[in-house]
């Protein structure tokens, strides 16, 4: 029975998402995708997010598959990996797959739960849909989310540079 | 050893006849609800755009799903007490002149069977005329009673339409995360993937046909006024509902009003000719300016696949058949495709 209500299928349908909400709009909202966006816009963003339950050593997502959106680690741990290779562990706070917001490409990476997660997916048609009713607020998430993209690129290019040197 | 898991096509195919079979039942247990849903599902798709303008002007989405709810009882109380007794008035004229448009008719094959059995060609208009006539005219006879039902099927669904509609534009969103967030992690991702392009294609098709109908019915109407048809509205109203069906609904758009050309007082070929013409040019402002504007390629369907589609969606469920067969049949390429590049993947990782 315990093993049961513990179960991420069960748990994805009897969430207490009320609870959730104010904790994902504080996490959320300390991340640099929502920087100067006031919280009231963030809740109510966040009140349309999905919430998923994962157990140790379940896959979020794969090399190659197609994204629909970011992910921000309510609680627990999750490993990036290219392979073998560990390329980032995240902890609660942290968000991955930011990418799938604004494009339809593959997933560059495979992201594993490493403890039990609570995790909160960020989809393509929540933001499609907030940067309608919301436009001037949206505008803002959508300059982030190319500061943020320009930021991972640097990264990238400075491990290359690294490795050549 | 044989295994389904590893073939995408077939597995997708599994899928879909899930989802198909699924949605047959649904259609069935909800037969009588069918068309205010469709229906309320076509005015959400049309009224989501006013309700997005409301909340960005700081109305929360209660009041503006009442606000859109007000504004659409307005429409209907404006079609209940102005449209509907236009057309029933000149539905109810053009009953009264069907005997006489079928004399008509008569003569006129009697006319075209003796001009070609003057050139020694053998033809019996009657076989054709006939079957058409008599059906006709028993539908002539009951006009009156199809009339009053189909105004108390109209009431229910002018009541239940703008009921379903309000709770589609409140709750919505809400009831499609509930529903989407039942899929296991697995498959989250591309469920919701499947929805957005399905639901986008579907909202970009359901809004474009809906106003090329209507600017089609008022550019016909203003067609048909202007050269003296009669009946003009309702002609218009019926060209701008057989426009929803593409291909086959601007042909059968000429025929009601090439018969009203041909029963006029006096026979005018001008105002035969008059009625196609209208037509033909509201086709021509609807493919160069209308369809570019609103529609696009919100469905990427071959002419072949649509036409084949129309046909036997309209042998299976009619009118309501014809008009649903291209936003099915592009909702069932968008979820077979996703499934199968979906489940392709699956099998290379």
């Amino acid at each position: 029975m315990d093993n049961m209500n513990n179960h991420p299928f069960w748990n994805n349908i009897f969430r207490h998402k009320d609870n959730a909400v104010t904790t994902v709009c504080r996490l959320w909202s300390d991340t640099p995708l929502f920087s100067d966006i006031p919280k009231r816009y963030i809740l109510r963003l966040v009140k349309n997010m999905h919430p998923r339950f994962y157990k140790k050593d379940d896959i979020v997502f794969n090399t190659g598959d197609i994204g629909a959106g970011a992910v921000l680690i309510k609680s627990g741990e999750i490993e990036i990996r290219a392979g073998e290779t560990v390329l980032a562990r995240l902890i609660a706070g942290d968000f991955f797959g930011e990418v799938a917001l604004v494009v339809d490409e593959p997933r560059t990476a495979d992201a594993v739960a490493s403890t039990d997660c609570e995790l909160v997916f960020f989809l393509r048609p929540d933001l499609e849909e907030w940067v309608h009713s919301t436009p001037k607020q949206g505008a803002q998430l959508l300059a982030n989310i190319s500061r943020v993209l320009a930021g991972r690129l640097r990264h990238a290019n400075n491990m290359l540079s690294a490795q050549k040197d | 050893m044989f295994k389904i898991s590893e073939m995408p096509l077939l597995r997708s195919l599994f899928i879909f006849s899930g989802i198909l079979l699924l949605a047959a039942l649904s259609a069935y247990l909800l037969a009588p609800l069918l068309i205010p849903i469709i229906l309320s599902f076509a005015l959400y798709a049309l009224f989501d755009p006013i309700s997005n303008l409301l909340q960005r002007n700081g109305i929360n989405d209660s009041l503006s799903a009442i606000l859109v709810l007000i504004l659409l009882v307005v429409i209907c109380v404006l079609g209940i007490s102005i449209v509907f007794p236009m057309l029933a008035e000149q539905l109810l004229l053009l009953q009264a002149k069907i005997p006489k448009l079928w004399i008509f008719l008569s003569e006129f094959s009697i006319r075209i069977q003796n001009l070609l059995n003057s050139y020694g060609v053998e033809f019996d208009p009657n076989a054709i005329t006939k079957p058409v006539m008599s059906a006709s005219s028993e539908w002539g006879k009951d006009a009156v009673i199809r009339l009053s039902n189909m105004l108390i099927n109209m009431t229910t669904t002018v009541i239940l339409v703008p009921l379903f509609t309000f709770f589609l534009i409140r709750d919505y969103k809400h009831l499609r995360n509930r529903a989407l967030d039942l899929l296991p992690n697995k498959s989250f991702e591309l469920g919701w993937l499947i929805y957005y392009r399905v639901a986008k294609k579907l909202e970009i098709y359901i809004r474009g046909i809906i106003l090329q109908s209507g600017i089609m019915a008022i550019v016909t109407s203003l067609g048909f006024y202007f050269f003296g048809l009669e009946s003009p509205i309702l002609l218009g109203t019926i060209a701008g509902l057989l426009n929803l069906i593409p291909y086959v609904g601007p042909l059968l758009a000429m025929i009601p009003p090439v018969i009203i050309a041909l029963g006029a007082p006096v026979f005018d070929p001008m105002l035969i000719v008059a009625a196609i013409s209208v037509i033909i040019a509201a086709q021509l402002i609807d493919n160069i300016i209308v369809v570019p504007a609103l529609i696009a390629n919100a469905v990427n369907l071959h002419p072949i696949t649509v036409i084949v589609g129309i046909i036997i969606f309209g042998n299976f469920f009619g009118f309501i058949g014809m008009i649903v067969a291209i936003p099915a049949l592009a909702t069932s390429n968008i979820i077979l495709t996703g499934l199968r590049n979906g489940l392709k993947k699956d099998l290379l990782t």
